[in-house]
């Protein structure tokens, strides 16, 4: 039944509709109307859920998913790896090389004030896609990693001190657990790993007796990248909070796929990267509380970090200036403008409330594969799970399923431990496949994928 | 099944090369029949080389030349090797990578590519589960390879590896095919992109972590190189320093990155085509 409503929700009047993507912006209920019309007129139902179009509706804005892989059409799902850009952020990064390509905060003449301009507009846009209260707030870094670890380095040795506790979870990133195990080693702190429960994600409740007068620090994700769980992170703020303790989210799995809020949420801190929701990469961002960061020491000194330099001192300059020594990358911060200007055209809820319709369907496909295991919790009406899905099959690598997809199949997923080798030695695993989407993928790539999928556990179980 | 030697030979050798003439004349000496694997029924259009290496298993080396690791060269049979040292089988290495690559060429189909590697990766002798060690690992991003490398004396370089992954176990098993028995300038003079038409999963040009290809290869040369340092009375270098860098804190946690370390400094390295053309003077 979903492959016939998949196949219906093509016709070729749907890449007409979103030729313009700024109309799409301006006017989204036009086009879901027009959506509607068309269902109506080729399948004759009534109503159909108009999330159910967004992956239709959006590809052909996004060039690079029409082509062929290895003899198949591509079939990309490694969107926790990195997202495609569309094709209005390409032309944004084009315009600004073509146009007013010239360094930031430097030099009064056009070029240069226009830049400035952009760039700084675009930390505007980031501030009003997360509701920081002051895009002061806002510090461009290469990517989440570097937000960390500019952390880690910054408050965290100014702050940690021997004894002091640092609550994370089994299921952090590398960029979290590395920084922080470095941090430790320098300032003696320690770090208390909140562990999985027994339905295989981070137990809640754990926070809770970990946390105590020597927590100084909560670092943790709100979405895994792994397991697909959502923390409650505004309760774990509130747990923090009531202790003492700061909290930085690594929200790269969340900014991308829905709305995020750092007020509501009141975290002291939160990092995400440009390149998973549709910017360039060599560009992310660190969002800390101002309170915060105009009392953090910078890491990095340079031009544009300081306020007066002599021979034998210097002053440095207010947040963000101070943490962004040297040059920024200015392109990809409008390119990432550019990108947040695409998602709240579509509308961040809206992504979402389709990628909850996908996760429940690609869980529930890869469900009947043989000899499968997927990691992480089942999505159901009150247990929200990302579209992601690790997963392993009975007897096969996992890199072993990855390159036949690719090669065979023309399917994009990840193999390997995706930089969560703690979680996965929890979970008595060397490594998994993950299959993870982003708004742009449809059901019947989902129907494709498991096709392949099934193809591919025929084949290698045909060997043993 | 079948568990002796077969090797296929078609009319399709380039009988101009003197390396192929070579070739040739040693495997018409050895028996020629199909290969009772499903696959080489597949490809009979272009099919010019079949070298089933089934046999591996029976393979060790002469008693005269002990090795702790349980040698075999995929390239002779048993009881033609067991007399007769390994420089003189004619089988350099650089003549194993050419047949290497003519096979793989010589497969249109990457289904067929990838079959070729499982059925090398099947005819990797079983690895000693106590072997599957640390100090062992090849590090890399995406699957768990193992490495064992030891110079017999003789001063041959003999190897031995296996894998989680069965694509990966295949990419050792032609690995061990080519180099095992080689001399260390031999291992050491092994180019990844030579191995660039094997073409099967990741590129092999692709300078990546998760290159298995490359790491493995460059993992065997580095302990080739430690082993003949050593052997010289000189101090071995520091082997794998940035693959296998482990940062210790307490709990331990491995570095994120598989970096790779700038290429060794080796003999000035001849590109395949000059070895092929080396060969056919």
């Amino acid at each position: 039944m979903m492959m016939q409503v998949a196949m219906a929700l093509k016709p070729p009047s749907f890449r007409i509709l979103r030729k313009n993507p700024q109309r799409f912006r301006t006017s989204p209920t036009r086009i879901r109307y027009a959506s509607l019309s068309v269902w109506a007129s080729t399948e004759s139902l009534a109503d159909p859920p108009p999330s159910l179009f967004l992956g239709y509706s959006t590809r052909t804005d996004f060039p690079i998913l029409h082509q062929e892989v290895n003899g198949s059409k591509l079939i990309y799902l490694d969107n926790a790896a990195t997202s495609q850009k569309p094709s209005a952020v390409l032309k944004a990064i084009q315009y600004y090389y073509e146009s007013y390509n010239s360094n930031v905060h430097r030099g009064i003449h056009y070029l240069s004030a226009r830049a400035t301009e952009e760039y700084e507009l675009a930390r505007k846009k980031v501030a009003s896609f997360i509701n920081a209260s002051d895009s002061r707030e806002i510090i461009f870094t290469r990517n989440a990693t570097e937000a960390i670890n500019l952390f880690a380095l910054s408050w965290g040795l100014q702050n940690l001190k021997q004894g002091d506790e640092v609550i994370l979870t089994v299921a952090e990133h590398h960029s979290v657990i590395a920084p922080m195990l470095d941090t430790a080693k320098k300032t003696g702190a320690v770090l208390k790993y909140v562990s999985l429960n027994e339905d295989g994600v981070p137990d809640v409740n754990m926070f809770k007796q970990l946390m105590s007068t020597k927590t100084k620090l909560v670092i943790v994700h709100h979405v895994s990248n792994m397991l697909g769980s959502a923390l409650p992170i505004e309760d774990v703020v509130v747990w923090a909070h009531d202790v003492g303790a700061i909290v930085l989210v690594d929200a790269c799995q969340s900014v991308p796929h829905m709305v995020v809020d750092v007020q509501k949420i009141n975290a002291d801190f939160l990092v995400a990267s440009s390149h998973k929701m549709c910017g360039p990469t060599g560009i992310g961002f660190l969002y800390g509380k101002y309170h915060h960061l105009s009392a953090m020491p910078p890491v990095l000194g340079g031009g544009e970090m300081v306020a007066d330099v002599f021979l034998d001192h210097y002053t440095y300059a207010d947040p963000p200036s101070r943490f962004e020594a040297g040059t920024p990358a200015i392109g990809e911060a409008i390119g990432l403008g550019a990108a947040i200007d695409y998602l709240s055209g579509i509308g961040m809820q809206r992504i979402h409330d389709y990628e909850v319709e996908l996760a429940k369907y690609l869980y529930e496909s890869l469900g009947t594969v043989p000899g499968i295991r997927i990691y992480g919790p089942a999505p159901s009406e009150n247990v929200y799970r990302a579209a992601l899905c690790s997963f392993n099959v009975e007897n096969i690598h996992p890199t072993d399923i990855a390159t036949f997809l690719d090669q065979q199949h023309g399917v994009a997923i990840r193999s390997g431990h995706h930089c969560a080798q703690p979680l996965h030695r929890v979970l008595d695993v060397n490594a998994s496949a993950r299959a993870s989407l982003y708004f742009y993928n449809t059901r019947e790539e989902i129907d494709n994928f498991i096709h392949a999928l099934n193809d591919t556990v025929s084949f290698f179980n045909s060997f043993k | 099944m079948n568990s002796s030697s077969t090797i296929t030979t078609s009319t399709h050798f380039h009988s101009s090369s003197s390396c192929t003439k070579i070739l040739r004349k040693r495997y018409d000496n050895y028996e020629t029949r199909h290969s009772a694997l499903k696959f080489n029924a597949e490809n009979e259009k272009n099919k010019f080389l079949i070298l089933s290496l089934k046999s591996i298993k029976n393979y060790g080396f002469s008693p005269k030349s002990p090795s702790k690791l349980h040698a075999r060269n995929p390239s002779l049979p048993a009881e033609v090797e067991f007399e007769r040292p390994l420089e003189t089988d004619g089988l350099v290495v650089a003549d194993k990578l050419q047949l290497l690559v003519l096979e793989f060429k010589s497969l249109d189909e990457p289904l067929d590519r990838v079959k070729r590697l499982l059925h090398y990766a099947a005819i990797l002798p079983p690895y000693d589960e106590s072997a599957r060690v640390a100090e062992n690992r090849v590090v890399g991003c995406a699957t768990q390879v193992w490495l064992e490398v030891e110079m017999d004396d003789l001063g041959r370089m003999r190897f031995r590896a296996d894998s989680d992954s069965e694509i990966s176990k295949g990419f050792c098993s032609c690995l061990i095919w080519m180099l095992d028995g080689a001399k260390p300038e031999e291992v050491s003079e092994m180019r990844a992109e030579d191995l660039e038409h094997v073409n099967v999963g990741l590129y092999v040009k692709a300078n990546s972590r998760v290159n298995t290809w490359q790491n493995v290869l460059i993992s065997m040369q580095k302990r080739t190189k430690a082993l003949v340092m050593e052997r010289g009375g000189k101090n071995p270098p520091l082997l794998e320093p940035l693959p296998s860098l482990i940062v210790n804190h307490g709990s331990s946690a491995e570095a994120q990155g598989c970096l790779f370390p700038t290429r060794l400094v080796l003999p000035e390295l001849q590109t395949f085509d000059e070895r092929q053309s080396l060969m056919s003077k």
